[in-house]
């Protein structure tokens, strides 16, 4: 099963309301970069309101599409994390360390546009 | 012969009484009991007297009088010793009076009778061992039970006052933390810190570790674990109330608080957090430049 990109301007928004298994994962960290690559976006919302569970090999590829998509000169942020998953995230010892989170996509835009006048 | 013997108790109550009175008296030497009146340790020495007779007397039923009494003391704060003290003399008095009586007892109309010879003494022990040991333990589960129901009363009462959260303002919300903070404490302030960030829609939260007594690795670990979660969650997190000798300890055991801010009070903490959401204090002088004209014109006309 395939994550839907939507492309806002010069955002792409993306909402995850799947479990996320691993093969999806992949595959959703490939359509994402393709996408960047062909929208030309300079900005990705990744909201995970609906995902309430989060493992360690997940959050490994979240962290990856997060540091690929900046190398590729668009700014992630994530927004939504549930408190369980981010208790879980804390537990597991993933701190996400640079990459940018929002309450909800309203203010991961705000976030973003922060971050693009910088 | 259980019968003729609880018989010869029950005739003989008031002068066991007496006995018993005597005995518990030499024992209620207490700064308790001291704080008592005479007459008040008095009436409750024979109204337990009279509770334990009656509950003899009557065995296993529901509510015995003994449970009401014990209920009674409960609610005045009176010492378990006492009851447990009570008992154990009252056992002593009743083997005494028993063995003291034993020559004028006459068991050979009694139903089962059996010849007992020298060896009476332990069968009469157990005897009334088999009355008073009931008794001692309906009293002991009584005062447990209440001891248990206020110590659940006590813990949720914690628990409410643990992890409180106030939303000050929109997006804006401060988690005050007083006391120590264990590991038990420390899973419910993260519980209550993501939910509430989450209910409020926060995007900055203080916490105030005013109150906190001392902050150990432990301490800090938690609230570094707490801080991450609510930045992975999207809210931003200030350490405030830092005292000075809590800033020395934590840098003496080396904890890196480096990756979140930390303000030494509240108001510092709030000033910070106002900025972080693009807001500012703005002191309103329109009224006092209203004034200020108003005396001005007020001076003019009088000149005039």
């Amino acid at each position: 099963m395939r994550i839907p990109i939507l492309k806002l301007h010069n955002y792409l928004l993306i909402s995850i309301q799947t479990e996320l298994d691993d093969k999806t994962a992949i595959q959703f960290q490939e359509d994402l970069l393709e996408k960047i690559h062909s929208s030309g976006a300079t900005g990705v919302v990744i909201d995970l309101t609906s995902v309430d569970i989060v493992d360690s090999f997940i959050a490994k590829v979240l962290g990856d599409v997060v540091t690929m998509s900046d190398l590729m000169g668009a700014k992630v942020v994530l927004t939504g994390i549930q408190p369980a998953v981010a208790v879980t995230l804390i537990d597991l010892g993933i701190h996400l360390q640079d990459v940018p989170t929002a309450l909800d996509l309203e203010q991961g835009l705000i976030k973003l546009r922060q971050e693009l006048e910088e | 012969m259980e019968k003729i013997l609880k018989d010869v108790v029950l005739d003989n109550s008031d002068e066991i009484v007496r006995m018993w009175i005597e005995q518990v008296k030499k024992n209620q030497g207490g700064a308790f009991y001291q704080s008592l009146s005479d007459e008040a340790l008095e009436n409750t020495n024979r109204e337990f007297a009279n509770a334990i007779f009656e509950g003899i007397q009557k065995g296993k039923i529901a509510k015995t009088p003994l449970d009401e009494f014990a209920e009674k003391l409960i609610n005045l704060g009176w010492p378990l010793t006492y009851l447990t003290d009570g008992m154990q003399v009252f056992r002593r008095s009743v083997v005494k009076f028993i063995i003291h009586k034993w020559e004028d007892l006459d068991f050979s109309e009694a139903d089962n009778y059996f010849e007992l010879g020298d060896d009476y003494f332990p069968w009469v022990l157990e005897k009334v061992d088999e009355w008073v040991d009931p008794l001692v333990n309906e009293l002991v589960s009584e005062y447990s039970g209440s001891w248990e129901n206020i110590v659940s009363l006590q813990r949720m009462a914690l628990q409410e006052l643990s992890a409180p959260l106030i939303p000050v303002m929109d997006n804006i919300t401060i988690m005050p933390l007083i006391g120590t903070i264990d590991t038990e404490r420390a899973k419910m302030v993260m519980e209550s810190l993501l939910d509430g960030v989450i209910k409020h829609n926060a995007e900055v939260v203080l916490i105030d570790i005013t109150g906190v007594p001392v902050v150990d690795t432990m301490v800090a670990h938690h609230i570094i674990q707490a801080a991450e979660a609510v930045r992975l969650i999207g809210s931003r997190c200030i350490l405030v109330g830092i005292r000075p000798e809590i800033a020395q300890t934590i840098v003496n055991l080396g904890i890196d608080l480096g990756k979140f801010p930390t303000k030494s009070s509240l108001r510092k903490g709030f000033q910070t957090a106002l900025e972080l959401t693009n807001r500012e204090i703005v002191e309103d002088t329109n009224r006092e430049e209203e004034i200020e004209n108003l005396i001005e014109s007020l001076d003019r006309s009088e000149e005039e």
